[in-house]
């Protein structure tokens, strides 16, 4: 419709509403703001306007230490920390070629699916808070309450670990936390299938989701989507397994994809019932890790004045948005030459001004919380 | 859309609105997870966390040798560290060794470093202050001695229980080494 049109039949005065949601607004998680034009309830466009989260820290990374900036990548993605302290260390130690010791890539694994548990919960509680369902995000939130005081038992922080270091972990994992790990699983497997009656039985929420937001094959891979997104739109792309890192080759856990059983393939429901699944996969991973920890020390010898040789390498890993790398360029010198972050999130916000058309300005809700978009990780 | 699909989805929603409603009734006879803090608690949260929590630093500055480790190693420069010389008694002296808690994020990579434990996180989180200047911890108000490393053992007793102190810190905080050294003893 154009703008400032005159309705033919009744002569009324119509136009387009620009309407701006955010940077403010509780269900984009976070300052993201979208301007959307719509013809009443219908999204004609809805542009992503980003950078209000900036912090510049691909920039403090040519500031400080190798050592030194293993704390600033937490705050890439707050909600799953642990992976990007991962992958700057598996880029650092791969310029380096620092060996990593077996039982400190155990902890590493540990950590990370905790900390996916942690992230994937946040996903899937705010998502339904943001559809409606209040119930739901307080009991998500309990859980990951009790993975934070896990957390705080392994590494001291409750969010900003700072616990992958180079060459290994900086605390080990200590028996007692192996104990209190695996009874946090045995209470908390059940609770995802009470989850699931509570809140994705829900005929109301299903009703919500599926159908909405459908992302095709082609689609999904031509925007670049990462990590659950992609999954959703039922290609088995999993970094865990196509491009294995760390111990992940060695444990035996499935690839959830979407099936499309509710809906389309590859619309909301897909992408958030893959995430539910994938909570039970890690369940699994912790499980075998904690079975198969070896002794022996938790991080190898690493200079204190860490000077990898000059290069540069491109390090991923998946992260619970998907597919984070660190491109990384050494001088051999104690600081990084350069340090660029790709994530998951930036690509999922690409995405969203093609499949906003033509749909209401309530389902745009439920179309940024099944992409799981995280602000932080977006600016950087 | 017929009419018996239209009933079936009626039928589907109030079921599934019952069904969670009976989990969240459930819930009434389960143990609560909420906390009244600050005032209902029975033991203060300081004591009930981690030893390896990372709360706002503490410094003993009668074994702290002056080797500056801590203020190299912390990448947002928030501890600063003044050594002069005493002309009266051709010592080195601290002039000043400032924390700033406002800056600090609580890495825990100073007290990694420091070789007697010196330097350490606390249990301590309840940091509000009136003015960003009171958060400024100040370790040093007088001029204080540097710590020297007695060889064989601390024989003055007061300082050798405040160097146990930090190896015992040292040895908890951080135990990469799997407990391999802890079954050999």
């Amino acid at each position: 419709m154009n703008e400032t049109a005159q309705d033919q039949d009744t002569g009324f005065h119509t136009e387009d509403m620009t309407i701006s949601v955010g940077p403010q607004h509780p269900s984009t998680h976070g300052v993201l703001r979208f301007v959307v034009k719509t013809d009443g309830e219908v999204i004609s466009e809805a542009i992503p306007d980003v950078g209000y989260l900036h912090r510049s820290i691909e920039k403090i990374g040519e500031k400080v230490t190798w050592h030194g900036y293993v704390p600033y990548t937490d705050r890439a993605d707050y909600l799953a920390a642990m992976f990007a302290n991962q992958v700057f260390c598996m880029a650092a130690e791969k310029l380096a070629g620092t060996p990593v010791t077996r039982r400190g890539e155990f902890c590493r694994v540990i950590a990370c699916e905790l900390n996916r548990l942690a992230s994937h919960l946040i996903s899937v509680g705010t998502f339904g808070q943001d559809i409606g369902a209040m119930t739901p995000f307080v009991h998500a939130l309990r859980e990951r309450e009790t993975i934070n005081n896990l957390m705080e038992e392994i590494c001291g922080a409750r969010l900003t670990y700072n616990y992958i270091r180079i060459g290994g972990v900086g605390y080990d994992i200590l028996p007692e936390t192996c104990t209190r790990i695996s009874e946090f699983l045995d209470h908390f497997e059940p609770i995802v299938d009470e989850f699931n009656r509570l809140l994705t039985g829900n005929k109301i929420f299903i009703e919500r989701l599926a159908g909405i937001a459908v992302v095709s094959k082609e689609d999904a891979l031509q925007y670049n989507l990462v990590g659950p997104n992609l999954r959703g739109a039922g290609i088995k792309w999993d970094i865990r397994r196509d491009i294995p890192y760390s111990v992940y080759p060695e444990l035996e856990f499935e690839i959830p994809v979407g099936t499309g059983h509710i809906g389309a393939l590859g619309d909301s429901f897909d992408r958030y019932w893959v995430r539910i699944r994938e909570l039970q996969e890690s369940c699994k991973i912790v499980r075998q890790c904690l079975k198969m920890l070896p002794k022996g020390p938790a991080i190898s010898k690493v200079a204190r004045k860490f000077k990898p040789a000059a290069g540069e390498c491109y390090v991923r890993v998946e992260a619970p948005r998907g597919d984070m790398g660190f491109y990384v360029i050494s001088d051999g010198s104690e600081y990084p030459y350069r340090v660029r972050i790709r994530t998951g999130s930036y690509t999922a916000m690409s995405i969203i001004d093609k499949l906003s058309k033509g749909i209401m300005l309530a389902d745009l809700i439920v179309l940024i919380g099944s992409l799981d978009v995280d602000a932080p990780e977006i600016d950087r | 859309m017929g009419v018996a699909s239209y009933i079936k989805d009626i039928t589907d929603t109030v079921k599934s609105v019952f069904e969670g409603m009976s989990i969240t009734f459930s819930h009434l006879v389960r143990r609560p997870m909420t906390i009244q803090y600050p005032d209902k608690i029975p033991v203060p949260i300081q004591e009930t966390l981690p030893l390896r929590y990372r709360g706002i630093l503490e410094v003993d500055l009668d074994i702290c040798t002056g080797c500056l480790a801590c203020e190299r190693v912390c990448p947002i420069t928030c501890i600063t560290i003044g050594i002069d010389m005493n002309k009266e008694t051709k010592q080195r002296d601290f002039s000043h060794f400032d924390i700033d808690i406002c800056k600090c994020m609580y890495c825990g990579l100073c007290s990694e470093v420091c070789p007697t434990g010196s330097i350490r996180h606390s249990q301590e989180f309840e940091g509000a202050s009136y003015n960003p200047a009171g958060l400024v911890r100040h370790f040093a108000p007088q001029p204080a001695s540097l710590y020297k490393p007695k060889k064989g053992g601390e024989t003055d007793p007061k300082l050798a229980v405040k160097v146990d102190i930090g190896q015992k810190y040292l040895d908890e905080f951080a135990t990469p080494d799997g407990g391999a050294a802890a079954e050999e003893k």
